[in-house]
């Protein structure tokens, strides 16, 4: 215990050096990446969503910034498997030190190869939210991060000044309800974020939630006939309790015929390896991980994986890249509705 | 952070060996369907272990009242109980009662032996230990470390068991496990009524009775502390509950979600061995032993039982099931853990064994998934602990 104290007093030095690059982004440039905000934030640009309103829809940090994530995570990895790498996960200062490389400088150009950001699942969701009558606005770069990354490594005090920021933001532009999509954001909003504010009145729904509630008498089916394996996000299912949601939606699509892994789904579901900032301080073990999981999905024969999150997404594409199976896709459910109501 | 890089090395290599992987993957599917068909057999198990938090919740927070309580049973049984503050005061008393000259000592399997290195530290002192439990024997004599709580070899296949016990014995022994588990009964057999001391730990103790409750298949435990002279019990303060009641029911729970469906044997042990068949005078150490010690230590319990998050890491019972669920024990086995494995390793770790550096490497190893709280009958909320822990480690001072 004493060790303990002693440790934190030196605060921090015990975070592995992946964590403290992406909680300097949070802190920094209020989103995982360190991207500005208006980058992100481009994927809505035609689809004239007000830029307020009383319900908003909470992009997220994961989407919107999938395509940097992806490249960044394949350098990473690289980096992991090599002598180097392992001596070094994610330490970019040091990293850029000992071999000389400007590690930013080839970030950089891969953000610029990513080129716009590619946010199919966010442009998805929008229009079925559209679709099905929900009013909503969108806060486009003014949307804050949660933070909730702060949270998990557990640099509490930032997370709670960040909470603070949040709240008094979406105050200031009158909202009350929110919908959201990425689950760990959702999760954050929903339940990390109130006990560090006083009297929090925003109410935060899951998108999965308010399509249930809605789709009652809509005709939905998907423009062929697949078999689909659902793989339960973590914070999805063990953290907002959402595991019959997604299932009833899917259920509700004709042409779709739903596959459950054995043992392994709903609250039983495998972590795809991608939890927590895990992937940042372990990427090659993230990535057996991943295959893993991609395996125990594809082993039920299933033509499409679906999933609800952009960790999952870029884990689950990875594994079964791995497996050769590239043939078995990978689609948020936000994708996957959005086609079965021809939007 | 070179402890880091080294136990990052060490975990890579681990999820790189497929052998690892493949004996994993089996005792996982063999641990769900079993543990699912003994909760279907038995389906009070669930309802039972809600219970069971209650009362280790409870109990958690009186530990040092039911120690004092539980002592004075066992000295009201004719046993002799100690309370050690520190790892450290454990191993003090144990080298008393075990005394300077070199003795033969046969050991059960305890974690609360593995925590403070009692074997390692009895062996230093010039005694001749055995594990008789067959898995930890066979770590023993690979001069490996446990990868299981339950299972210690759990990671070593049968074709490396039939290597060692041929180097043991001289002779060439074929990999048919019967011909292996015989083995190890015959190279044992003797050590039991040979030994000088018998050691174990215990699964759960009534503090109003002095009961020790002690779940076992093998037998070992019945022969090491049955057969010699002298039984000498070093048990974490967290396995002690009030009443006799409470006992059975964590017994229960616990071999139930411990993959033991109905245990072979489950010893209770109040006291040191007596009779009174001749003329009604009761005298000490009949066919058992004539000496019982028991020591209860605390080792930073007491002080985890103040931490509102982190206590629940007290009411595990010890019976592995969340390490079944965890992705990365999949492929990392107990490398992903220090005296105890996994998420709540890293609270142990950091806190009980007071190594910051290990319990935040550990802390950082978690997914934070949450599965292993599905699993868990005493639903210990290991996700939170670790992002707690993970506060404590890095959080600067307000």
């Amino acid at each position: 215990m004493k060790r303990i104290e002693e440790m934190s007093k030196k605060s921090k030095e015990l975070i592995p050096p992946g964590l403290s690059f992406l909680a300097d982004n949070i802190n920094s440039k209020n989103n995982v990446l360190g991207e500005s905000k208006a980058t992100g934030a481009k994927w809505a640009k035609d689809l004239n969503i007000p830029k307020q309103g009383e319900t908003i829809f909470f992009a997220g940090c994961g989407y919107q910034f999938t395509k940097k994530l992806e490249s960044l995570m394949g350098l990473v990895r690289g980096m992991d498997k090599s002598a180097v790498g392992a001596e070094l996960p994610m330490a970019f200062a040091g990293f850029q030190k000992k071999l000389g490389i400007n590690v930013a400088g080839i970030y950089g150009k891969i953000t610029a190869r990513g080129g716009d950001a590619e946010a199919q699942p966010l442009v998805d969701a929008v229009n079925v939210l559209k679709a099905l009558g929900v009013e909503f606005g969108y806060l486009g770069e003014d949307e804050p991060c949660c933070g909730g990354l702060l949270h998990y490594i557990g640099l509490e005090q930032d997370f709670a000044k960040n909470a603070n920021q949040v709240y008094k933001n979406l105050k200031s532009r009158g909202v009350k309800r929110i919908i959201g999509i990425v689950p760990s954001c959702t999760y954050a909003l929903r339940e990390l974020i109130p006990p560090h504010v006083s009297g929090y009145d925003i109410q935060v729904k899951h998108f999965s939630e308010v399509v249930l509630e809605k789709m009652a008498s809509r005709e939905m089916r998907f423009p062929k006939e697949i078999k689909v394996a659902y793989h339960d996000p973590c914070q999805m299912a063990r953290f907002l309790g959402l595991t019959d949601q997604p299932r009833q939606i899917l259920k509700a699509i004709k042409g779709i015929t739903l596959v459950e892994p054995e043992w392994t789904s709903k609250e039983w579901a495998t972590c795809c390896g991608g939890g927590g900032g895990f992937e940042a301080v372990f990427p090659e073990l993230s990535h057996v991980l991943a295959v893993n999981r991609a395996k125990e999905l594809a082993d039920t024969g299933a033509q499409v994986l679906v999933t609800h999150c952009p960790g999952c997404i870029m884990q689950l594409k990875g594994g079964l890249k791995d497996l050769g199976k590239e043939e078995v896709e990978v689609l948020d459910l936000a994708q996957v509705v959005a086609a079965s109501i021809g939007v | 952070m070179s402890e880091f890089t080294d136990y990052k090395k060490e975990i890579m290599d681990a999820a790189h060996n497929e052998r690892i992987r493949v004996a994993l993957s089996r005792a996982i599917k063999s641990y769900r369907s079993n543990t699912n068909d003994a909760l279907k057999k038995f389906p009070h198990t669930i309802k039972m272990a809600e219970e069971v938090r209650e009362i280790k919740s409870k109990a958690v927070g009186e530990m040092e009242r039911l120690a004092e309580q539980a002592s004075q049973a066992i000295e009201a049984n004719k046993g002799k109980a100690y309370i050690a503050k520190t790892a450290k005061d454990a191993l003090d008393i144990v080298d008393k009662l075990v005394g300077q000259q070199k003795k033969l000592i046969v050991k059960g399997k305890s974690m609360t032996g593995e925590e403070v290195g009692l074997r390692e530290h009895l062996e230093e002192h010039g005694h001749d230990v055995y594990e008789t439990d067959l898995g930890e024997f066979i770590i023993q004599k690979l001069g490996s470390r446990p990868m299981h709580i339950l299972s210690p070899a759990i990671h070593v296949p049968k074709e490396d068991v039939a290597q060692l016990f041929s180097k043991i014995t001289g002779k060439e022994l074929s990999t048919d496990i019967s011909t292996l588990v015989a083995t190890a009964r015959n190279l044992l057999r003797e050590k039991y009524f040979q030994a000088d001391i018998g050691m174990s730990g215990a699964n759960v103790v009534a503090a109003d009775t002095g009961t020790l409750f002690i779940i076992e298949n093998e037998g070992n435990i019945r022969l090491a502390t049955g057969a010699p002279p002298v039984h000498i019990a070093l048990i974490g303060m967290e396995k002690l509950v009030p009443a006799l009641g409470d006992a059975y029911k964590v017994a229960e729970v616990t071999w139930r979600y411990a993959n033991y469906t109905v245990p072979s044997y489950v010893s209770l042990v109040s006291g040191p061995s007596k009779t009174g068949d001749i003329e009604k005078v009761t005298t000490y150490g009949a066919h058992g032993p004539k000496e019982f010690h028991v020591i209860f230590m605390d080792a930073g319990r007491t002080t985890l039982a103040k931490d509102p998050i982190l206590r629940q890491a007290l009411f595990c019972l010890r019976c592995g099931g969340c390490l079944y669920e965890c992705p990365v024990f999949a492929v990392t086995a107990g490398h992903f853990g220090d005296k105890y494995f996994t998420g709540i390793g890293a609270v142990w770790a950091a806190l009980l064994s007071d190594d910051p550096e290990k319990g935040a490497a550990l802390a950082y190893t978690c997914l934070t998934c949450g599965r292993c709280k599905v699993r868990c009958p005493m639903k210990i909320d290991c996700a939170s602990m670790v992002v707690e822990l993970r506060r404590q480690l890095v959080d600067s001072k307000a």
